[in-house]
């Protein structure tokens, strides 16, 4: 097995940076570049050391150096943790030092991959570890964090419990008809799996908001030129990001920015005014426009409030209508918009009185993006199925302990009813690590005295 | 060195494993010895006298369906048959029967001379003898050395033995004789890692002493269902067993004299059964258990010894005397031979491949006990599947081996040479991905094609199969053409019975899909004259089939899905060592076995999950990364 070393801190100036090692060198080649045979530090014990370049009498750095020796490491293997200042130069040579003494870069994810190989993670807490690095916002990071926390396993481990000890009850029926066994209480087991079947869906309807926390929100804005997309665009983001003029058909590309809504983080999009052009580059743009649309979670539609409706506001609201929409009905601040009111007919959708001038309204258009998701309470709120894998093992072991149910109450035979509860296991496993028919017989043997 | 006799293949150990071997190797045509320490305890049952039971009795009929012996043996000798499980599904039923313990021995001591090419002989095997790092012979103790370029070592609990009664220890293969000290020193020497393990055997009782109506009768099935598909009728008088109970003042006086007990003292450091446990253990691990159950089980048509299932003790043979007292119904009853715990060597299976050769060895088999396992079944077919082998190596023929998918004997051999064991290993109904497929009564279909086409199924037994094959295919197809309306007589009763709406019109093979459909509902349908020459057993069977199919179908989906990466290739030149975080051992398995897909990879033996995982997200994640 060979060391590996990389940067544990993002690439560039920064107060610190932390170069880690991994693997059976490590404290050797950490020894050497401080140029003392016999340094040890003690677990959870940092020290003070300066790092000289090889041979040379020169000081590269002031160090803490932090020695966490296998198996007690994130790895698994013997680690070394070496905090410089943050100098991309300094870090460079320090990282060069130890490839020069047979350390080798290490490939993505690869401490990882070695946690992994050497069970100090399971599956996935690994999965959560890579989470939490490509967390988009505060809320997604604390999910993943919990995740890793090994929260995901531990609210399944009460279910996984309760289909071990009923697989454990029925496969004791089968396999030792002679021993001195309790009889089945089926009526007992059913609604012990009807628990974990209605303990699978709970957890499983979480997916929709935990989804939405990992892979984030697509809105788009539509709507016919002038409206003032673009300056709606702008107010959510807080930014002059697009351009905003009096002309109609200002904007001719469709841009997106990332937001973040309660912890949510929201993909925006601003696109192409919609009407029935001549003009070649703006019908692509359109054509752009109509792909966003698609893609949507979420399309806004805004409305010029102070103007009367035209056929291409209805237009663009009748094709909003197939998927989740709001309206944005602008410019109230107008002194037309007032007037108007009265005879605009009511929208199907949600509809929002802003104005991207006086920012009025604003507050109530951020909830309203959030509102046909539920819920997402970003801090404190349940835990939450972000993992589309998840998800669908999830789905699939509740099924499967569902037929069970069934077979339960048909008066199927033992071994029927066990296939179900087996897969269901099996797809349990994946999330939460596998159970072998050796564990499950271990639990046979100390929850039964078995045996002639 | 010339040898004084020379063989194809030497079987060493006549036990159940033993037997087996060198029955199948002479009957492939190999010149065959068995050597054995003494002949007349060839076949002997060491524990209790009984064959079969859930899982095992599956066993016995794949063992009968390649053309093995134990079946037929243990039908002649069968003195009470029961079919366990019955209320329950087809694929958990089993057969099982306690057999004459000395006619066992007699019957198949004089199988084995009945056998051409097969040659008995009586010595203790000192050494092994290896040239140019391949099996060539043996070498005995009175001197005597036989050639053989392939050896089936078969020696049971012999390697190393040690009994233990009490304080009381011995150098012992099986109480009363002696052990193997100095093979299990060879096979140290050869370098094969060495484990030890435990077992132990319950006091035998004389019957004459016994008040038998403080004991609940269990009687044998009525209608016997024999091991072997070639016998048509149990001839043996069939006698009943009895169930009893210990009492909490058998406990007390166990629990005050553990320190008498080698388990408790420290002294035996084997690894026991878990699921075979002593009643000392029994009453340390359930404490809270104010009986235990005791089987008595008649030893023979012949005998007065009955041997006391569920009792199995190393405490000092005079306290196991005194504690027998103390259980109701024994209070007047004499041991005839106490129990005791014996202690032997085992080698590490992982040495094996799925032929049961090892790999530091050509030539050299290993079978049974040896290989870690317990029980007289899972030594019997490892004999026949080694002494197939050896037979077949010498021959310069492909050898033989059985998936999982389509045997209990290869779930057996499988989890032996992956898993390795840590406790004496038994099969399980539980230990079988497809136990729905894998039935006593269809283990002919599974594997009586493959005994055939080795030549150990003669043309009789062929015969047999073939038509028995033919009756279910039709029944197969009766079942799939008559068609239960709800115009007929039968519909109201039968749609009363399974308490469902059964539609306008179904067939008997859809309606076979639905539980509680038994022979009765067909019986009521079609009159005996439609179904011509099939017995109940073959409608249960062609039931059976009709029950599971559909589940059967689905679960292969299900693997498929679990099994969704097997078809992702590893290139030949594929670098294991460059995976990142796998330990050197893996890295060896991996190299050694060089997989092509991960399909291949996933059967490795002695691969960590772990490692697994490791070269999956090696062949899915990198690659998208790349
Ligand atoms: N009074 C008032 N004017 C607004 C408001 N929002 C936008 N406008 C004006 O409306 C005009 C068009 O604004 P944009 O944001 O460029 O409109 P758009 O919908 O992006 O237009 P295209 O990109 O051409 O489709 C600009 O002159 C804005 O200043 C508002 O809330 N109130
Ligand atoms: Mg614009």
């Amino acid at each position: 097995m060979d060391t590996i070393v990389a940067l544990g801190t993002p690439a560039g100036r920064s107060a610190i940076g932390v170069i880690r090692l991994s693997g059976p060198d490590s404290l050797s080649i950490l020894r050497s570049i401080v140029g003392d045979d016999h340094l040890k530090p003690r677990p959870s014990q940092s020290v003070l050391r300066s790092i000289r370049s090889n041979g040379s009498s020169s000081i590269l750095d002031r160090a803490l150096l932090s020695y966490f020796p296998a198996p007690n490491s994130y790895t698994g293997e013997d680690v070394v943790e070496i905090s410089c200042h943050g100098s991309p130069v300094i870090l460079r040579q320090v990282v060069d030092l130890t490839l020069a003494l047979g350390a080798r870069p290490a490939g993505p994810g690869e401490f990882t991959l070695r946690a992994l190989g050497n069970d100090k993670l399971n599956l996935c807490q690994a999965e959560a570890i890579r989470d939490l690095i490509n967390a988009q916002t505060e809320a997604a990071a604390q999910q993943a964090l919990r995740q890793l926390m090994g929260e995901l396993s531990a609210r399944l481990q009460v279910s996984k419990q309760k289909l071990i000890q009923t697989i454990v009850q029925l496969e004791s029926a089968l396999e030792f008809v002679e021993d001195d066994l309790p009889q089945l209480k089926k009526r007992q087991i059913a609604a012990e799996l009807t628990d974990v079947t209605t303990a699978f869906a709970k957890l499983a309807s979480t997916f929709e908001s935990g989804h939405l926390l990992r892979e984030g929100l697509k809105v788009t804005i539509v709507g016919r030129p002038n409206v003032g997309k673009s300056s709606l665009f702008n107010m959510l983001l807080a930014s002059e990001r697009a351009i905003v003029s009096e002309v109609p058909g200002t904007t001719r590309d469709t841009i997106t920015e990332r937001i973040s809504l309660e912890g949510v983080p929201v993909l925006l999009t601003d696109t192409a005014g919609v009407r029935d052009s001549t003009d070649r580059i703006e019908n692509m743009g359109v054509a752009r426009t109509r792909q966003a649309m698609s893609e949507a979670d979420l399309v806004m539609v805004v409305i010029d409030g102070s103007e009367d409706l035209e056929v291409e506001d209805l237009r663009v609201l009748s094709q909003a209508r197939s998927g989740r929409h709001i309206v944005a009905l602008n410019k109230s601040d107008a002194p037309s918009f007032a007037v108007l009111e009265k005879s605009r007919p009511s929208f199907e959708a949600r509809t929002i009185n802003v104005s991207a001038v006086t920012a009025g309204g604003l507050e109530t258009l951020r909830a309203a993006i959030l509102e046909p998701f539920g819920s997402v309470d970003s801090s404190n709120a349940g835990f939450l199925i972000t993992d589309a894998r998840h998800y669908d093992l999830l789905v699939r072991a509740r099924l499967e302990v569902q037929s069970s149910v069934d077979l339960l109450q048909e008066g199927a035979s033992e071994e029927l009813i066990l296939i179900g509860l087996h897969n269901g296991l099996r797809f349990l496993g994946q999330i939460t690590g596998e159970t072998t028919p050796n564990e499950i017989l271990t639990e046979i043997f100390a929850t039964f005295c078995i045996g002639k | 060195m010339s040898f004084d006799e020379a063989f194809d293949v030497i079987v060493i150990g006549g036990g159940h494993a033993g037997c087996e071997a060198a029955s199948a190797a002479a009957r492939l045509g190999s010149q065959t010895a068995l050597v054995t320490m003494n002949l007349d305890l060839i076949g002997q049952m060491s524990c209790n006298p009984a064959i079969g039971g859930i899982a095992k009795g599956h066993l016995v009929r794949e063992i009968d369906a390649l053309g093995g012996i134990m079946g037929r043996v243990a039908d002649r000798t069968g003195i009470q048959f029961r079919l366990l499980n019955r209320s329950r599904g087809r694929a958990v039923q089993s057969p099982r029967a306690q057999a004459d313990r000395s006619l066992y021995r007699k019957d198949m001591r004089k199988s084995l001379e009945g056998t051409p090419n097969l040659h008995l002989r009586q010595g203790t095997v000192l050494d092994l003898v290896i040239r140019g790092g391949r099996m060539a012979g043996i070498k005995l103790q009175d001197g005597r050395t036989f050639g053989a370029s392939a050896v089936v070592i078969a020696t049971g609990t012999f390697l190393n033995g040690v009994v233990h009664t009490g304080h009381e220890t011995y150098q012992a293969g099986r109480t009363g004789e002696p052990s193997s000290i100095e093979l299990a020193e060879a096979l140290k020497r050869l370098g094969f890692p060495v484990g030890r393990l435990k077992t132990g055997t319950p006091p035998r009782l004389d019957g004459r002493s016994i008040d038998w109506s403080a004991f609940k009768p269990q009687p044998p099935d009525e209608v016997p269902v024999p091991f072997s598909f070639a016998t048509d009728e149990i001839l043996q008088p069939q006698l009943n067993c009895y169930v009893g109970y210990t009492s909490t003042r058998v406990h007390e006086a166990i629990r005050q004299n553990l320190h008498r007990s080698p388990l408790y003292s420290g002294k035996i450091r084997g690894i026991g059964p878990r699921y075979c446990p002593s009643i000392e253990d029994k009453v340390v691990k359930f404490a809270d258990k104010d009986r235990h159950q005791l089987f008595l089980e008649p030893e023979g048509h012949d005998t007065n010894e009955v041997y006391l299932n569920g009792f199995s003790t190393s405490l000092p043979a005079n306290l196991q005397q005194e504690l027998v007292r103390l259980i109701p119904g024994l209070e007047e009853t004499r041991i005839i031979r106490p129990g005791y715990a014996i202690e032997y060597d085992f080698v590490d299976p992982r040495e094996l491949g799925p032929d049961l050769q090892t790999a530091r060895i050509p030539g050299l088999f290993h079978a049974g006990q040896i290989n870690g396992t317990t029980g007289y079944e899972e030594a019997a077919c490892q004999g026949l599947i080694a002494g197939i082998n050896a037979a077949l190596t010498v021959q310069g023929r492909q050898r033989f081996r059985l998936r999982r998918d389509e045997s209990y004997i290869g779930v057996l051999i499988d989890d032996l040479i992956s898993q390795g064991v840590d406790e004496p290993y038994r099969v399980f109904t539980s230990r079988a991905e497809n136990r729905l497929s894998l039935r006593y009564d269809n283990a002919d279909e599974r594997l009586e094609p493959y005994g055939r086409d080795l030549g150990l199924v003669g043309d009789s037994d062929w015969e047999r199969f073939n038509q028995r094959r033919d009756r279910i295919a039709l029944l197969w197809k009766i079942l799939e053409d008559t068609r239960l309306k709800r115009s007929d007589k039968a519909y109201a009763a039968i749609s009363s019975k399974l308490g469902a709406d059964l539609g306008d019109s179904v067939t008997l093979a859809q309606l076979g899909k639905r539980t509680g459909v038994g022979l009765d509902i067909i019986r009521s349908v079609l009159p005996a004259e439609k179904l011509p020459g099939l017995t109940d057993s073959e409608i249960e069977s062609g039931l059976a089939d009709s029950l599971y199919a559909g589940y059967i179908d689905a679960q292969r989906l299900n693997v498929q899905r679990l099994h969704q990466h097997d078809g992702l290739q590893i290139r030949p030149d594929f670098s294991f060592r460059g995976l990142s975080g796998l330990s050197h051992e893996m890295v060896e398995r991996f190299e050694r076995a060089r997989p092509l897909t991960f399909g291949d990879a996933r059967r490795i033996p002695g691969l960590t999950p772990a490692a697994l995982s490791m070269l999956l997200v090696h062949l899915t994640v990198r690659r998208h990364a790349a």
